[in-house]
């Protein structure tokens, strides 16, 4: 914490909600700063696919830039969505969170996704839900000092073949009654949403634990 | 983190040659420069998946049809020439690696990134050989442009030809069953085909020419010789292994299995005379692949580890043969499960093919129609020597008689629950992961298919008299829901284990999850107690011949069995239950949520709960009475201390008579299933359990000597001088994965 703090570059940090007019400028910086600690990076599309619908739901923290005085630049964002979930309660999802390595352990991921979670709050979220890796633990900590559970284990999750937590959080009570539409899918189809795999499009629809393929 | 997954998309592609190309740059870029910079223009359709899917043009990571700067030098071709001669180590080394190759590809990885890298695989599998003419490494080479040389021709091909169809059998067993895409297993050929229609004797063949030609060598040297041998031995023998398959179930023999296993280390100590041939393997043959993944690197895993997964898939397949003789359902369960919870689990390919022994076509292990399986169930759970499974060995025909009505009854019970009760075996062969995500579904259904309506149907028809219970009511067995009742107790329980197994639960949850599992297993022991009194009535009533009540002693050995394994796990959640507490009261038990954090216990319970939310029975308990119980509300530290203290030494009693008693119970032939690996599996596990036990009596007794430390200080009110920490599911210091025992050690403090 006190190396961390000593590279705390500036005073103040600026928190700011994403707007669409500096679009160009603020995707190319956020497409910079995830990526890093990704193997491959997403398309433009995924970021575009978030930023387009709910820009409002994104957050970014922003520091002078040594290199060029008078401007900013930026240190950690999160991207998140709003939707109902399978036609039952409201999830707010956070899809991406990244901070700069040198401004981590400073609280900025806490703060921008408190930001995050506040502004889904606002617009009447029942819950929260997103994926960490499992071996990713320091933002397994943050979210579960936030008040995250974890609700279950997702095998090999990822493209390095690592597993996932799904974090869960309700903001209101009820929201484990709130039914969901019927899905034959059951547990696979259904979360497609949220990533989970997909069968191969050959697969019949039947139920659970039967035949799959040929 | 959004899991960024391309192949997770669905993949289509025109193959037709109907398709003209046309260029649409300049109407699209037309269309685009209409659009604002960051607008995206989709359709309903166009959900999180597309865009996850979707692929930058002119980005090298992610178009495959485009070559940078550097590459384009390189072209997109590689230039190895497989003709080449290769020396005997170059050989052994081109073997070993395409073996690591195909291990990765069992472990998960898609064959773009593992054999498909390799160009001498490229060359017989491309273009899809027609027959087995087809597949040598001359392809496309005019005759008698170059000879092949006789150690890639004969030997390399043979290995290479061998190991194709090893893939096949595995990609067959795996995709006729239930696994999960990328989870389990990468099932994508990209057009290509695993040699599925040339038959593995002709393969063989051509390993047995290969051995009999290495052995005709005599300029190779010795032990290079005998390291080619060894490598087409094994590959013959892997070859008929997997050619076995389900055939297990006819021949009962694993011989092949046995000898892999004992040339497995052969393997090991000859790899050092490898002489690895990088250039032989390149990534870049994932451009010409059907696929609209971008290349990816190649996936690189050692000979050992290969070795090791090898070694494990053998060992599990020869163990195969002692869960094939049908010893009834508890006995099969007990099996299956205890093969399944090996640890690392069993390769994708023994659980594809345990899914197909379990139930093929209807029939269990290959022998019992799944009728008979679900009225052995019932017969020695609920309905022992009764009219309802009777019925229909009756060849009564009259409409109006009562005998029929019954059958017709229970031949709808058979359709609508026999799949599910398989289903309960099969479960076990997904992920482990996917098995609690599986039974927290399943269990809905257990629940709306427990039908009271049907059971009182029955009950009409078979006349059964009412029970009279000592305060005046009368009630009658529900033989059927009474069944599906234990079963869905079963699965309550399975969440909660399979939960502390995937380390699901915050610190601050465990006293919570612990008393909630002691309540499922004291509501599952008065509902098998319900279940007894029942067939203790019925007998005392129809006074039972010798033969029937050879059948009654059979099932109250069963209750007893089912009885004393849940008190065992009862008591030692009691004793968790009472030793968080303990910790948790005096403020020494870690937490994960902060003060500040948002949402409170009750929205977090919700939460937790929310499988068991919409079941019927066992009703949710509410929050406030959890919240009582879970704290042990009400109770003083000293009645909690002893609670913790008694329940530990019921404990220790019950598994030790668990483990007494051994995992499996005389069938109604009298006989036990002869499955000795199961029985040591079995037995470890218990004995796990047993040491879970014991390093909770020495928390407690450390936890205990503190909270007296403390009041003799008289700061009760402090937290305990003393260090938790709650090892991690599957480290040393955890005994045993379902018991998350702290380790509770003197603090620090002054």
């Amino acid at each position: 914490m006190t190396t961390a703090t000593a590279k705390k570059p500036s005073q103040s940090l600026n928190y700011i909600r994403y707007t669409p007019t500096h679009e160009d400028t603020y995707v190319a910086a956020m497409r910079q700063l995830i990526s890093k600690d990704l193997s491959e990076p997403y398309s433009i599309y995924v970021y575009r696919y978030f930023l387009y619908q709910w820009g409002d739901l994104c957050f970014m923290a922003m520091d002078n830039d040594p290199d060029n005085p008078g401007t900013e630049r930026m240190v950690g964002v999160v991207v998140s969505k709003i939707e109902p979930h399978r036609g039952g309660p409201l999830r707010g999802y956070i899809a991406m969170l990244a901070v700069q390595e040198e401004y981590r352990g400073l609280g900025i991921a806490t703060r921008l996704v408190r930001m995050a979670i506040d502004a889904m709050g606002g617009r009447g979220a029942d819950e929260i839900a997103l994926e960490t890796e499992i071996t990713n633990t320091a933002a397994m900590k943050l979210y579960e000092r936030l008040g995250f559970l974890r609700s279950k284990r997702l095998h090999r999750y990822y493209l390095n073949g690592n597993s996932a937590y799904r974090l869960v959080l309700y903001l209101r009570d009820g929201v484990g009654s709130i039914r969901t539409s019927f899905d034959p899918f059951g547990s696979s189809q259904g979360e497609l949403l949220s990533g989970a795999p997909l069968h191969p499009p050959a697969m019949p629809t039947v139920p659970l634990l039967h035949k799959n393929g040929g | 983190m959004l899991p960024n997954n391309q192949g997770r998309a669905p993949t289509t592609r025109i193959v037709s040659q109907s398709v003209v190309p046309r260029d649409i740059t300049e109407k699209f870029t037309q269309a685009a420069s209409k659009l604002k910079t960051g607008q995206l223009v989709k359709d309903e359709y166009f959900t999180l998946f597309e865009a996850v899917g979707a692929l930058e043009i002119m980005d090298s990571k992610m178009d495959s049809g485009y070559l940078g700067p550097e590459e384009n030098r390189q072209g997109l071709d590689d230039d190895y020439d497989v003709l080449r001669d290769l020396s005997p180590g170059e050989v052994v080394g081109i073997m070993d690696e395409l073996l690591c190759h195909e291990v990765a590809w069992h472990m998960g990885h898609p064959l773009s990134q593992t054999l498909f890298t390799s160009l001498y695989l490229d060359k017989l599998l491309w273009p899809v050989p027609r027959s087995l003419e087809d597949t040598h490494f001359g392809r496309g080479k005019l005759s008698g442009d170059k000879t092949e040389p006789e150690l890639v021709h004969i030997v390399l091909r043979a290995y290479c030809l061998a190991l194709v169809k090893c893939c096949d059998f595995v990609h067959t067993r795996v995709t006729r069953e239930f696994y999960y895409e990328e989870e389990d297993f990468s099932t994508q050929l990209y057009n290509r085909e695993l040699l599925s229609h040339i038959d593995h004797g002709v393969i063989g063949n051509l390993l047995n020419r290969a051995i009999s030609w290495i052995d005709e060598q005599d300029t190779i040297d010795t032990n290079l010789n005998s390291a080619i041998k060894t490598r087409l031995e094994f590959r013959h023998e892997f070859l008929f292994s997997l050619q076995q398959d389900t055939n297990i179930l006819q021949t009962r023999s694993v011989d092949r299995l046995e000898t892999c296993l004992l040339m497995l280390p052969t393997l090991k100590e000859s790899s050092h005379m490898g002489q690895p041939v990088p250039e032989a393997f390149s990534w870049k043959i994932q451009r010409k692949l059907a696929s609209t993944v971008p290349p990816r690197p190649m996936v690189r895993i050692s000979l050992e580890d290969a070795l090791a997964h090898l070694k494990r898939l053998c060992q599990d397949g020869i163990h195969l043969n002692q869960i094939l003789d049908y010893r009834g359902p508890y006995n099969l369960r007990v099996a299956i499960w205890t093969i399944l919870s090996r640890k690392p689990q069993p390769s994708v390919y023994i659980r594809s093919l345990i899914q197909t022994i379990i139930m093929n076509k209807s029939i269990i292990l290959g022998t019992v129609p799944v009728k008979q399986f679900l009225y052995d169930e019932l017969a020695a759970l609920v309905l022992p020597s009764n009219i309802l499974l009777e019925a229909s060995l009756d060849e009564t025909e009259v409409p109006s008689d009562p005998r029929f009505q019954i059958a017709q009854y229970m031949d709808g019970f058979v359709r609508r629950f026999s799949q599910p009760f398989v289903d309960t075996f099969r479960s076990a062969c997904l992920n482990r992961c996917r098995i609690r995500r599986t039974v927290c579904h399943t269990i809905v259904d257990w629940d709306n298919l427990q039908m009271e309506d049907l059971d009182e149907q029955l009950r009409t028809l078979s006349e059964e008299p009412p029970l009279q219970l000592p305060n005046g009511d009368t009630t009658y067995s529900y033989p059927l829901s009474s069944w599906a009742y234990h079963h869905k107790l079963i699965q309550f329980r399975l969440i909660l284990q399979l939960g502390f197994e995937l380390s699901i639960y915050a610190p601050e949850e465990l006293p919570g999850m612990y008393w909630y599992l002691s309540h499922i297993c004291s509501t599952h022991l008065g509902h098998i107690d319900r279940i007894r009194t029942f067939i203790v009535s019925a007998a005392q009533r129809s006074r039972p011949s010798l033969a029937k009540h050879a059948v009654l002693r059979k099932s109250f050995l069963l209750f007893d069995r089912l009885t004393m394994q849940i008190v065992a796990i009862d008591a030692l959640a009691i004793s968790l239950h009472a030793l968080y507490v303990l910790l948790s009261r005096h403020k020494t038990l870690p937490t994960a949520a902060s003060s500040q954090a948002y949402s409170n216990d009750q929205f977090r319970y919700e939460l937790r709960m929310k499988p068991f939310l919409h079941i019927t029975l066992p009703e949710l308990v509410p929050y406030d009475e959890y919240s009582r119980e879970a704290t042990l509300q009400g109770d003083s530290d000293g009645i909690v201390m002893d609670r913790a203290t008694k329940a530990i030494g019921e404990a220790r009693k019950a598994w030790e008579a668990t483990l007494s008693n051994g995992p499996f119970l005389e069938d109604s032939n009298g006989e036990k299933p002869n499955a000795p690996a199961l029985e040591e599996d079995w037995t470890r596990d218990v004995k796990d359990t047993m040491r879970a036990c014991i390093g909770a009596s020495i928390a407690i007794e450390t936890v205990k000597k503190a909270i007296i430390a403390n009041r003799k200080k008289g700061d009760g009110a402090q937290p305990l001088n003393l260090q938790v920490t709650i090892p991690e599911a599957g480290s040393k210091a955890r005994w045993h994965d379902w018991w998350a025992v702290p380790q509770v050690q003197p603090g620090m403090k002054t």
